[in-house]
């Protein structure tokens, strides 16, 4: 799922270099985000055969390109996944209702109305209202600052350093070593069952 | 065929703007309701401006609400106006019944963002949170780079890694 407001256009060339053999669709809305609850690229949900959740949100990447930035693995989400599609709900990577229960939690107010704020901003640019729509994006932001996804987004659609005062790395260095994406608990996990 | 679909693009880039454009010259308002875009009447000169007041006509066109002696419904789910509040959420100007959308957000608890005179709606919150009770993993329908629609109910008997990636 391309999380793209600019389409076809921004995403289209990564699917076709991708030349890809499962299904790819492009969300200019960042609807999945919204219902999903995510805040950052590349996350994952594992959804079974009848369209329950066994994996929530999670970082996933699948291979090691970035991994100097962030020290993420891949091989071993790889190794999990492939699992999950061997032994189903017996892998011990799919979640029973008692984890998902302590991982999921409601959405808290403040970032049910940065959504609300990203999607008004989403309206006003596809709309030709760019300046508007960076004030909502900016409330956002502010709203739901753990949201890399309203950050990067709304950088890529304007001029960051002008209209945001700020940059990609700027922000990361502002982490000050707090870790850019949520640790995920996967080998732990495997190791307790 | 070719100019056929470039046209049918310009129409796509096109019209959303100028629509709004309408909107904003003839005082009407666009409403945007479970992610759906509706133009609806300028208010009455009386009601605040403050809140989103919309006729009960046009409440059931953006929304899909209508008021019954219960509450207001859609389909079998009502909700009660409070008694004691009533007239925060309808409002009678000459012949006509007028009714805040933006109070009745607020009752639900429903997340409301606003640019002048367009109006976002966020979902309720036991909607959003749905999924997170019953496991159901939240339906949706979007376009693949050829512009055809997939849901994710059309992998329903296969297992689904739902990975999101932008390409910023």
């Amino acid at each position: 799922m391309a999380q793209d407001t600019g389409g076809v256009k921004d995403a289209g060339k990564w699917i076709e270099a991708a030349k890809p053999e499962y299904t790819v669709l492009i969300d200019t809305q960042h609807l999945v985000t919204r219902l999903y609850d995510m805040v950052n690229v590349p996350t994952a949900v594992w959804i079974n055969e009848k369209g329950r959740i066994v994996r929530p949100n999670e970082v996933a990447y699948v291979d090691n390109r970035f991994k100097g930035m962030h020290g993420i693995e891949a091989s071993e989400y790889l190794d999990a996944i492939r699992d999950w599609a061997a032994k189903g709900e017996q892998s011990a990577f799919a979640m029973s209702e008692k984890e998902l229960k302590e991982r999921l939690a409601p959405q808290n107010p403040d970032w049910a109305l940065a959504a609300a704020e990203f999607a008004l901003g989403e309206y006003l640019y596809h709309n030709g209202q760019g300046e508007a729509s960076i004030r909502h994006y900016k409330e956002a932001q502010r709203l739901n600052p753990e949201s890399w996804n309203y950050k990067r987004q709304a950088w890529a659609l304007s001029d960051a350093e002008r209209d945001y005062g700020t940059s990609f790395m700027k922000e990361v260095q502002k982490l000050n070593g707090k870790p850019y994406y949520t640790p995920r608990q996967l080998k732990k996990e495997k190791e307790q069952k | 065929m070719l100019k056929i679909q470039i046209l049918l693009y310009a129409a796509m880039i096109c019209l959303p703007a100028a629509t709004a454009l309408f909107a904003a010259e003839t005082g009407r308002r666009t409403v945007i309701y479970d992610d759906r875009t509706t133009e609806v009447a300028p208010p009455a000169p009386a009601l605040s401006a403050d809140d989103l007041w919309v006729t009960l006509e046009d409440l059931k066109l953006a929304t899909g609400f209508v008021i019954k002696p219960q509450g207001v419904c859609r389909d079998e789910l009502c909700f009660p106006i409070p008694k004691a509040r009533s007239s925060a959420f309808l409002s009678k100007q000459g012949s006509i019944t007028w009714f805040n959308l933006s109070e009745f957000a607020r009752l639900l608890r429903q997340p409301v963002a606003r640019e002048k005179e367009v109006w976002y709606f966020g979902p309720r919150p036991d909607v959003q949170n749905a999924f997170i009770s019953s496991f159901a993993a939240p339906d949706f329908k979007l376009p693949d780079m050829n512009g055809r629609e997939h849901s994710l109910s059309d992998f329903r008997g296969k297992k689904v890694l739902l990975l999101t990636w932008a390409s910023w």
